[in-house]
C-alpha cells in the first residue's frame, strides 16, 4: 500500500463504488479493463481483466514449423516487433547451433537498438498525453516517424517487422542507411536535451509522477518485475548486460537506475536508454564488418535436438523469454512466451491500492504495457 | 545455499549445459512438494519467473507443470519439472510467490489443470463463459455459430 494515502473507511461501506477504466479507455493503450473500488476518488482496489487481445500465438506455435511461426513474434509485441522478431530467431539458432556472420550481428544490434529508441519515444509520447501534455505526443512522434522511415529502407515495413533470418538478416544494409542512422544519432541526441527540458524539469509533471506508483522493494520478488520498472527500483540488471545474447558483451554502454521506484524515476530511466542506446548505434555504425549477411550455410530442416531450451532477450519492457519444448520434430511441442507486460500488470493490485484514480493512469502509463503482449 | 534446502524435497537432479540449453539446473519433483521447494526459492532470494504446462497425455498420460526460478544479478536458473495425472490438482504457490497467481490462472484456463489452494482460480484470457482448454493436444476449434462458411 502507498503510504500517502491510506483508506480510512470500512471497504464494504456503501460510500464505496466499482469503476471500470476500460476496455476501450485510451490510457490502457489497447484492450484492457481495470475493475476499481473506489472510495470517492481513492482506490481501494483494482482488479486488472485481460483477454481481450488474445490471439493464441502459442497455440499457432503447435500448429507450424519453426520458420512459420517467424511472423508471430513481431505482432505479440507491435512496439518491440524488431526485437521480438530478432530474439526469436536467436533463440532456435541457438538450438539448432547455427553460427551468425560477424555482419548479421551487427546489424541486428543496430535494428534493436534503433526499435528501442522507437518504443521509448511512443511510450514517451503517450504517457505525457494520458498525463494531459499534448506538444510532447507530438514531438515525440515526429522523431519515432525518423527511425520508421529509415528501418522501412531496409526492412520493408513498419512496425511488425520480420526482418531476421535463422542464420542472419534477409537483406544486407547499403551505406545511405548507414548514413541516415548516423544522422539520426547527431540529431537525436540534441532532441533528448529538449524533451529534457520540456519535461523533466515541467511543475506539473513532477507533481503528478513523483512518488506516485512507488513499487515497494519487495515487490521486484514477488512479481518478477524487469526492465526499465526494476532499474527504476535500485536494481542495476539488464538481460544485455546479466547474460549476453548476440555480440552485446562488446559494446560499452551503461545501465541507467533510479532508486526511488516512483514513475518518475522510470521516466528518468526510460530517457537514459535512450542515450545508451545511441551510444551503442554509433559504436555499431563505427565498427560495421564487411561479409555475409546471411550464414551461407543454413539447415534446410529446422529440427532442434529433442529438449528444453530457454532464451531472453532485453525487450523495451523488460525480460522476454522464449521457453521451446522440441520433441525433435519441425514443429514446437510447446513454446511459452513469458512476457514481462504480463508479470508487471499482475503487479497492479498491489501497486494502485490507496493510490487516487488519475494517479491510476500515470502508473498504467509509466509501466509501459503493450496489451497485445499481455494477452498474446 | 538453495541446493542444501532442495536435496530432500526432490526426486532427481541434472546440471544443464547452460550455453546450449538457457538453464542451469533442472530438477524433478513431485507435485506435493511444490510449496516446500518454493519456500526454500524465495528464502534464497529467487524469483519465479514463469510457470507452464504441457500436454503430455499422448507421450505418457500426464501433464507436466514446469516452474522456473531464477535470481536478479547473475542469472541462476532453475526449472523444475512436476508431472501429475491428468485428473489430479497441483498445490498452488501463489500465497509464497503472488507471480504464481495469474500463471496458475492461465495453466487452468489453457490447460484445465486445478491448483488446490489458489485465492481465485477463473479464466484468464479466454472468456468466463468459454467450455474448452485450447491449449490441450486434442482441442478441436467449435464451430462459431455467428459466422457463415462463405467468411472463412
Amino acid at each position: 500500500m502507498n503510504s500517502r494515502f491510506e483508506v480510512e473507511q470500512d471497504p464494504k461501506s456503501r460510500d464505496t463504488y466499482y469503476l471500470n477504466m476500460g476496455p476501450q479507455h485510451p490510457s490502457t493503450h489497447g484492450v484492457m479493463r481495470i475493475k476499481l473500488h473506489l472510495n470517492g476518488e481513492r482506490i481501494i482496489s483494482a482488479e486488472p481483466i485481460i483477454g481481450y487481445g488474445h490471439r493464441a500465438h502459442e497455440k499457432m506455435a503447435e500448429n507450424r514449423d519453426y520458420l512459420q511461426f517467424l511472423p508471430n513474434p513481431s505482432r505479440v509485441d507491435y512496439l518491440g516487433g524488431m526485437i521480438y522478431n530478432i530474439g526469436y530467431c536467436q533463440a532456435v539458432e541457438r538450438a539448432m547451433d547455427i553460427e551468425v556472420p560477424e555482419r548479421a550481428e551487427y546489424i541486428r544490434i543496430l535494428c534493436n537498438e534503433l526499435n528501442r529508441i522507437s518504443s521509448h519515444l511512443l511510450w514517451l509520447g503517450t504517457f505525457l498525453m494520458d498525463l494531459g501534455a499534448f506538444t510532447p505526443f507530438l514531438y515525440a512522434f515526429d522523431d519515432r516517424e525518423k527511425i520508421l522511415d529509415i528501418l522501412d529502407r531496409i526492412t520493408g515495413s513498419r512496425l511488425t517487422y520480420c526482418y531476421a533470418r535463422f542464420g542472419g538478416v534477409i537483406l544486407d544494409i547499403d551505406d545511405v542507411f548507414l548514413d541516415n542512422v548516423s544522422n539520426f544519432c547527431t540529431y537525436f541526441v540534441e532532441r533528448l536535451k529538449e524533451y529534457e527540458k520540456l519535461v523533466i524539469g515541467n511543475v506539473i509533471f513532477r507533481e503528478r509522477t513523483i512518488g506516485v506508483g512507488i513499487f515497494a522493494p519487495d515487490l521486484a520478488q514477488k512479481y518478477a518485475i524487469t526492465g526499465p520498472c526494476l532499474r527504476a527500483m535500485g536494481h542495476e540488471n539488464d538481460v544485455r548486460k546479466d547474460e549476453p545474447y548476440g555480440i552485446y558483451d562488446r559494446f560499452d554502454f551503461d545501465v541507467p537506475t533510479q532508486t526511488e521506484g516512483d514513475c518518475f524515476a522510470r521516466t528518468l530511466v526510460r530517457m537514459e536508454e535512450m542515450r545508451q542506446s545511441i551510444r551503442i548505434i554509433e559504436q555499431a555504425v563505427n565498427d560495421m564488418p564487411d561479409g555475409l549477411f546471411i550464414a551461407a550455410r543454413v539447415p534446410r530442416r529446422i529440427r532442434p535436438p529433442e529438449g528444453d531450451y530457454y532464451f531472453c532477450v532485453e525487450s523495451p519492457r523488460g525480460s522476454f523469454g522464449m521457453y521451446i519444448a522440441s520433441d525433435g520434430s519441425d514443429i514446437p511441442f510447446r513454446l511459452k512466451l513469458r512476457t514481462p507486460s504480463f508479470s508487471h500488470i499482475s503487479a497492479m493490485p498491489a501497486v494502485m491500492a490507496g493510490t487516487m484514480l488519475a494517479d491510476a493512469v500515470a502508473i498504467l502509463g509509466s509501466i509501459d504495457i503493450v496489451v497485445p503482449e499481455i494477452d498474446r | 545455499m538453495i541446493a542444501d534446502k532442495l536435496s530432500s524435497l526432490l526426486l532427481d537432479t541434472t546440471e544443464a549445459n547452460y550455453d546450449a540449453r538457457g538453464f542451469h539446473v533442472q530438477h524433478t519433483a513431485s507435485a506435493d512438494t511444490l510449496p516446500q521447494i518454493s519456500e526454500a526459492f524465495l528464502s534464497e532470494n529467487f524469483h519465479l519467473e514463469m510457470i507452464t504446462c504441457q500436454d503430455r497425455r499422448e507421450n505418457d498420460d500426464k501433464f507436466r507443470l514446469i516452474y522456473q526460478f531464477n535470481q536478479y544479478g547473475t542469472p541462476q536458473r532453475h526449472v523444475i519439472h512436476a508431472d501429475i495425472a491428468p485428473d489430479a490438482t497441483a498445490p498452488s504457490i501463489a500465497k509464497i510467490f503472488p507471480a504464481a497467481d495469474w500463471y496458475e490462472r492461465e495453466i487452468f484456463d489453457m490447460y484445465g489443470v486445478t491448483f488446490d489452494g489458489h485465492p481465485d482460480l477463473k479464466r484468464i484470457l479466454m472468456e468466463e463463459d468459454y467450455f474448452g482448454h485450447p491449449l490441450l493436444k486434442d482441442f478441436v476449434d467449435p464451430p462459431n455459430p455467428y459466422r457463415s462458411e462463405d467468411d472463412a
